[in-house]
Order: C-alpha cells, then structure tokens, then sequence
C-alpha cells in the first residue's frame, strides 16, 4: 500500500501566538521527509496537530483518502501514524521484551483495547497450542526488531535500568513494532553518542526501504539531510522552503533563518 | 497471653481480607484512572444487601452470590457512567473527582437505605460445621470462603496483569499513557473496566463477609475507610501492597481491640495511616515517587 500523507493548510494559534501558519505538504511512503527548522519553528507542535495530541485551528490531515484531524491519538495510531517524543518515555514496570510485545500486539489487534477478548484475555502459558504458538512468534518477533537495532541482550532488562541510549533504541524498535506507514520521529539523535546515531541513522534507512514513510525532526542538520529524501524548512510557523535536501541546503533563505537564530 | 494474641491475629485474618480486597479496588481504579474511589466500601455492602435479601427470599446461596457480584459490578459500571464519566467530559480532574466520589459514597449508601432499610439482614454461612482448630485458634469455617475469595481474586489480577496482552497493555498504558496512545492503546477505555472490576471484587468481598458480620446498608463506610487505609499502607499503586496493607491493617485493629478495648479497632486504623503518611508515605510496597 502506497500510502501519502497530507497536510493541508495548518494552522495553531494559542491565544494570540501563531504557532503554525497555513502549513502544507506531503508525505510519501517510503520516503524519509526531513522537518528543518530554528528552535520555535513550529515543528514540534506540527508533529503534534499530525498525530492528534493537538487538534489544528485550521486545515487537515489526511492519510490516503482518510482524514486524520479530529481523532484521538490512539484511533490514529490505528490508522498506521505514530510518533516518538523528544524525551524517550519508557513503560516502567514492564521489561523490554515485554514493551515491545505490547506493542507488536497492539498492531496485532487493529489497536484496540480491549480486542479479542479470547485472545487477549487468555492467559499466556496455559497450554492452549495455539496461544502459546502465537505467544511464541511475538516474542520471536519482539526479540527480532532488538535483534536488528543491536539490543538483543536487553530483552530481559526492565526499562527502568536502560541507559539514555538504549531508552532511544528502545523507544525506536517499540515504535517500529507497530509497524506504522507513517513515523514520526522527534529529535531521535539528541543526547546520543556518534555509534549510537549511526545505529538509528541506519535504523531509519532500512525502515524507509521496508516502505515506511518518515517525518524526521531533528537539529542535526548534517545528520538529518544525509538521510532525508525531501526537507520541509519551517520559520516562526511558516513554511519557508522545501525540496530535495541538497537544494534546500544551499537556499538562502534558509542559511538567513538558521544564521538569524543563532545570532538572535 | 500468646494464645490470646494468636486469636486476636485469626480474627484479624478475616476482616483482613476483606480489607484487603476493598484495597484492591482502590488500587485498580486508583492505577488506572488516577481517582481515589471513596465509594469503594458500598459496592461491600451492595454485594453483602443483595445476597443477604436475595438468600433470605429463598434463593440458593451460590447464585444469589453471584447476582449480588453482577449488581455490586452493575453499580461500579454505572458509578463511572454517570458520575465519573460526565465530569472528565467536562475537564473535571483532580481533587473534584475525588469529592465526587465521596458524594456518589453518601448517594449509593442513601440508596441502600431505601431498598433495604435500617435492619441488619443475616446471610447463613456457605458451609456447615463446627469451628476450625488452628494452633490452639479458632476460626469460623465461613473464614475459609472470605480468605478463598482473596486467593482468588488475587490471583486472577496477577495473572491478568502479568500473563495477558490485555493487562501488559493496561500495564503499559498505566506506565505511560502518551506512548501506549501513540501504539493505539487508549487509556480511558480501561477506566470504565477498572470501576466494574473495583466493584465486583468489593461485591465479592461484601458477599463473604455477610454471614460474619451480617449486612447493614452502612457498613459500606467502614470497609471504605479500611480499605483506604490498607491501600495508602500497601502504597496506593502496588496490588500486593494492598494485600499486605489489608492483613496488616485486620490483625493490627483485633490486636489493639483485644489488648486495649475494642473502641480502639477502628482508632488504631487512622493511627496507622497518620504514621505511614509521616514516616513512608509512599506505602510498605510502593515506589518512592521519581522525581523527573
């Protein structure tokens, strides 16, 4: 499935303050989409109007032919959009397998709680074949994405004891298991070490070969245009620029609003 | 002295339990929608009035406890429905929930008062025979089916919540609900289940008791405060600190009742809750709170 993201026409005023001003755009599957920007550009409130946590005070968003504004976080997370935060939030109390499986299962029922309720109710290890067959492949699978990003060995490590890093690494593969055609990624180098970016920047990459479509959000710019396809450069809440990286790179006006930043 | 003590502790088992399982039900709601329940102490006496009215018209006892289960469930759904429900819808958070919740306490015991009356109603004890010998302590035999029901109960929610997608979700979604949103999981689907199951395992509780204490449309009051106490003392947020908090809280009251004066049962309850709010206020088994 091919599918396209659009945002058309956003716009998010708090009071008197433009957060966002008529803001529009695609997004493709498959495609890594850079989100460019100066502190208080409006990219984090932008990444928050898609995934619903906001509603827009103007315009839409659509995935394919469905609209996206007006559901709640979660319904739109069953559409296949989902979203990382800037700080990586853990799910205390449960191990990292075992946040993964969560999510794996979460994909797995369509999103919703409670799903099946045969299925999700029966008790794992209770000597049904077919649930601990199915318990069995999600774990298989849950240990498979940690596999990829590196992390095998924490699977059985509860996430309050995850280093910064390994919170991200975590944070990633939990969001990947939900196999979403749209992620949204908030910041995911910030606070990592050179190895650690090479691992998410790779991450990312295969994810978009897999044909997931990638919002990418992040301050590094160097980092940022070597793995986006397409950059979208927002300014006090406009959009100011967009194209290929290498052309958005070399775009005055670009160069003017993150020269303007640094020196204001 | 030591004989005596010991049966103070088998007294104090019993009504443990119950209390323990009132925490429970503070515990679930508590963990899931962030609201103290005040009226979690009437869905006991809901549970304890139906089976103890429907017994007493004739109704075997096994399936008048379970329709007293379903209506004590009944009223948890509606509890959340009517009160809880319409008041989030509005932005009400906080400490207006909780006054809510005290004034759906006084609504649900109103009620019973109606349906029931003043009169204490008796529910026989499931099983017949004399009292069980421990160690030189006696228990009734009813004491069997009120710690049976704890062991059920408690294993059912550890099971549900370690060994079921359904409960690593609500796990996850207690943990943080911003994330487990963002994989599709909506916190707020699992708060109406958490006053259905709050109120059936408190229904259950009352149905246990009945034959010991008899039922009262007010006894819902002090198994309320009981099982406040035992969950504040298990640490509000941990479901075996709410088993510990109840039993602790049960022997603790018949102890200082038996030595002292029985006046004291109920004193020596908020006695405890005034030190385990000064001394570790995050509970026997809670979590000190992480500062961020």
């Amino acid at each position: 499935m091919s599918a396209r993201l659009a945002v058309r026409g956003i716009t998010m005023r708090f009071g008197g303050v433009v957060a966002l001003e008529d803001v529009s755009f695609e997004a493709e599957a498959g495609r890594v989409l850079g989100i460019m920007g100066p502190n208080g550009a409006g990219k984090t409130t932008l990444f928050n109007v898609i995934s619903g946590v906001q509603k827009p005070t103007q315009g839409t968003v659509a995935l394919g032919d469905r609209t996206l504004t007006g559901r709640g976080v979660a319904a739109i997370a069953g559409c296949g959009v989902t979203r990382t935060f800037q700080t990586p939030m853990m799910f205390w109390g449960l191990d990292v397998r075992e946040s993964i499986a969560c999510a794996l299962a979460a994909r797995e029922f369509g999103g919703i709680f409670p799903p099946d309720p045969l299925r999700s109710l029966v008790p794992s290890g209770f000597g049904w074949p077919r649930r601990r067959a199915a318990d069995a492949a999600l774990r298989e699978r849950a240990d498979a994405l940690l596999a990829t990003m590196g992390i095998a060995e924490l699977a059985g490590r509860p996430t309050e004891s995850l280093s910064f890093g390994e919170e991200r690494f975590l944070e990633l593969a939990r969001a990947l298991a939900i196999e979403p055609l749209m992620l949204l990624l908030d910041e995911p180098l910030s606070g990592l070490n050179p190895d650690e970016i090479e691992i998410v920047l790779q991450t990312i990459v295969r994810a978009r070969d897999a044909g997931v479509g990638v919002l990418l959000v992040e301050h590094a710019v160097g980092e940022l245009l070597s793995v986006a396809d397409r950059v979208v450069v927002l300014d006090h809440g406009r959009k100011i620029a967009e194209g290929a990286a290498r052309d958005v790179a070399a775009d005055p006006v670009v160069i003017d609003a993150y020269i303007g930043d640094e020196l204001g | 002295m030591i004989a005596s003590l010991w049966q103070y502790a088998l007294a104090g088992l019993v009504s443990g339990a119950i209390y323990a399982l009132v925490a429970a039900g503070f515990v679930l709601i508590y963990q899931v929608t962030g609201i103290i329940n005040f009226a979690q102490g009437e869905y006991v006496m809901i549970g304890a009035m139906t089976a103890a009215s429907l017994a007493s018209a004739g109704m075997p006892p096994l399936e008048a406890g379970v329709i007293a289960i379903a209506a004590a469930a009944l009223a948890g759904a509606l509890s959340y429905v009517f009160a809880i429900r319409p008041a989030r819808a509005r932005g009400a958070a906080g400490v207006t929930l909780i006054f809510i919740t005290l004034g759906l306490d006084v609504a649900l015991r109103g009620l019973g008062l109606i349906v029931w009356g003043t009169n204490p109603l008796s529910l026989n004890a499931f099983s017949s025979g004399s009292s069980i010998a421990i160690f030189g302590g006696v228990i009734q035999p009813q004491a069997l089916w009120v710690l049976g029901a704890d062991i059920i109960v408690f294993v059912l929610l550890y099971v549900f919540f370690q060994r079921t997608y359904a409960g690593t979700a609500v796990r996850a979604a207690v943990a943080s609900p911003a994330i487990a949103s963002t994989f599709g999981i909506p916190l707020r689907t699992f708060a109406f289940w958490s006053f259905v199951a709050a109120a059936a395992i408190g229904g259950l509780g009352g149905v246990v008791i009945a034959p010991i204490t008899s039922a009262t449309y007010d006894m819902g009051l002090t198994f309320g405060l009981a099982g406040f106490v035992a969950a504040v003392l298990g640490g509000l947020e941990s479901l075996p600190g709410a088993l510990v908090g109840g039993f602790v809280l049960g022997i603790a009251e018949k102890i200082s009742g038996g030595l002292i004066s029985t006046g004291w049962e109920q004193g020596i309850g908020f006695l405890i809750l005034v030190l385990v709010l000064l001394l570790r206020p995050q509970g026997l088994l809670g979590r000190a709170v992480r500062q961020a």
